[in-house]
């Protein structure tokens, strides 16, 4: 058993003025304060393009010394966009092992801290360089043709693919953490500039810095959260090529069948899912048979995930789109997220009485995935 | 690409410049780039197969997000290659996007990837290109 015993969230924005440990030491500072522990075992830091943004080796060791915590174990997880959730796959792990009783768990990058061209570069890297990213890629060009591929085998339109951004922006408005907290007409995502076309930059994430952190312990103490039940996870193909249906993510697919195997999880309440792009989000809800393949664009302007709808509710935070996507540290993110809607103190959009809640992370478009299924405590 | 370091290029010149496949002795299936072993079964009963230089594009993407060094030749065409006997991701040249539609013949032509000023290196690959009608 391993509970979320507490929280700290630093919102996702351009901080100029913080560096990485100075962010990973806000996040961490309130994430202790708020679960009152005393003294942590292990801190696990999820980073993943710091390594190129604002390099540093053995990162988990020098943010522990920055923030006072001479002698505690460290240890850094790097998983591309999926780091964060894999962070707390290793804390949970050294919990259930009984090599540590309480972890703090703090993901943290900044996108931010260069000219958009070279973090362009620089994210075309999470995509595997020795076949798709030989080329230039560039920022969305996997997810540019995978929507086009989308938008041709079922024949869906590129309006209907932009009522996702708009829920997104529309969630992300009452969320104090997200970067992008105003509202959008899917008309505006078809008129805004292209990226990687047929996607805008309506359908891609801000480039943004943030930290999230979580305490993490095996007992429930009193301020518990929520509780981890389990993490799973699968890699899957380098390439989208190498795919015989690239509009099914494979590891997704066996990530949350080992998930629901282990756990015995029906349905959920509240789900936070890896929306990098609006085709990915799109793809995730038709792995993770939300709806028929080809239907999830039709379901999410319909307001079937929307607060209200026949549910689950989907990124009540706004997802990467709105709340902002800092590459390790969205899936710590999204942990905290559906933590907080779970004990009922999200300070955003609620999800009220939510009982169970998802949380999905992957790596470009599958190279891995990672879920998590969380339940609310008492 | 983020770094290109000389030995890396070096390495991979044969099957970059001629498509060599890897090709499974167990299942049969190819795939582009050679790996270590069969992405499908897994085996590392491997050999190798030349790819048909002639294929139809599956999907594409016009990117205008590209890295600084890419900005002069911005956008960028990215697409997914069925050549039969595998399917990859290349770059798509020599045509206006707007003239491009799902389904059209391309064939593979030998162009320059990358310049790295630093270290003088010139990166060489193929890419593609619509197959000219008549």
């Amino acid at each position: 058993m391993v509970y979320v015993t507490g929280v700290g969230l630093v919102n996702v924005d351009r901080h100029y003025d913080k560096s990485t440990r100075r962010l990973a030491f806000e996040a961490s500072t309130a994430a202790l304060e708020s679960s009152m522990a005393e003294g942590v075992d292990f801190i696990v830091v999820a980073s993943s393009i710091s390594y190129l943004h604002e390099p540093q080796l053995d990162l988990a060791s020098y943010i522990a010394s920055s923030m006072g915590l001479r002698g505690v174990r460290s240890i850094t997880v790097e998983c591309g966009e999926a780091s964060g959730l894999a962070a707390v796959m290793t804390a949970k792990a050294l919990i259930d092992s009984g090599r540590a009783s309480r972890v703090l768990v703090v993901g943290v990058d900044k996108l931010s801290e260069h000219p958009s061209w070279r973090v362009y570069r620089n994210l075309s890297l999470l995509y595997d360089t020795e076949s798709d990213a030989f080329y230039s890629i560039g920022l969305g060009g996997i997810a540019g043709l995978l929507m086009r591929l989308y938008m041709n085998v079922y024949n869906v339109d590129r309006l209907t693919l932009a009522y996702w951004p708009a829920l997104m922006h529309q969630n992300a408005k009452a969320n104090p953490y997200a970067m992008l907290r105003f509202a959008i007409t899917p008309e505006k995502v078809l008129e805004a500039q292209p990226v990687a076309e047929p996607l805008t930059l309506l359908d891609t994430f801000p480039l943004g810095d943030g930290a999230a952190a979580l305490v993490l312990e095996g007992k429930a103490s009193r301020g518990a959260l929520a509780e981890i039940v389990d993490v799973e996870s699968a890699t899957g193909y380098q390439s989208i090529a190498l795919s015989d249906d690239p509009l099914k993510i494979e590891s997704l697919e066996v990530a949350y069948g080992r998930l629901v195997e282990r756990t015995g999880m029906g349905s959920v309440d509240v789900v936070e899912l890896h929306d990098s792009f609006t085709i990915t989000g799109i793809l995730i809800l038709e792995t993770l048979r939300f709806t028929e393949r080809g239907k999830a664009a039709e379901a999410v302007a319909q307001g079937v995930f929307s607060v209200g709808g026949e549910g689950p509710v989907v990124n009540p935070s706004g997802g990467l789109k709105a709340r902002g996507h800092p590459i390790g540290a969205t899936g710590v993110y999204q942990v905290a997220e559906v933590a907080l809607q779970l004990a009922g103190e999200f300070p955003g959009l609620k999800v009220d009485g939510a009982r169970s809640g998802l949380v999905v992370s992957i790596n470009a478009m599958g190279s891995s995935s990672y879920v998590a299924y969380m339940r609310a405590v008492g | 690409m983020g770094e290109w370091s000389p030995a890396r290029v070096w390495r991979s010149r044969v099957y970059r410049y001629r498509l060599i496949a890897g090709r499974c002795r167990s299942c049969g299936r190819a795939h582009y780039p050679p790996a270590n072993a069969c992405p499908y079964c897994g085996s590392r009963d491997l050999d190798e197969v030349e790819l048909p230089r002639v294929g139809r594009l599956v999907s594409y993407s016009v990117v205008y997000a590209t890295p600084f060094e890419d900005r002069d030749r911005s956008p960028v065409v990215i697409g997914l290659i069925d050549l039969g006997a595998a399917r990859l991701v290349a770059e798509v040249v020599d045509v206006k996007p707007g003239d491009l539609r799902v389904g059209d013949r391309v064939e593979a032509v030998f162009r320059r990837i990358a310049v790295d000023g630093n270290t003088g290196l010139i990166v060489y690959g193929i890419k593609f290109r619509p197959v000219r009608v008549g």
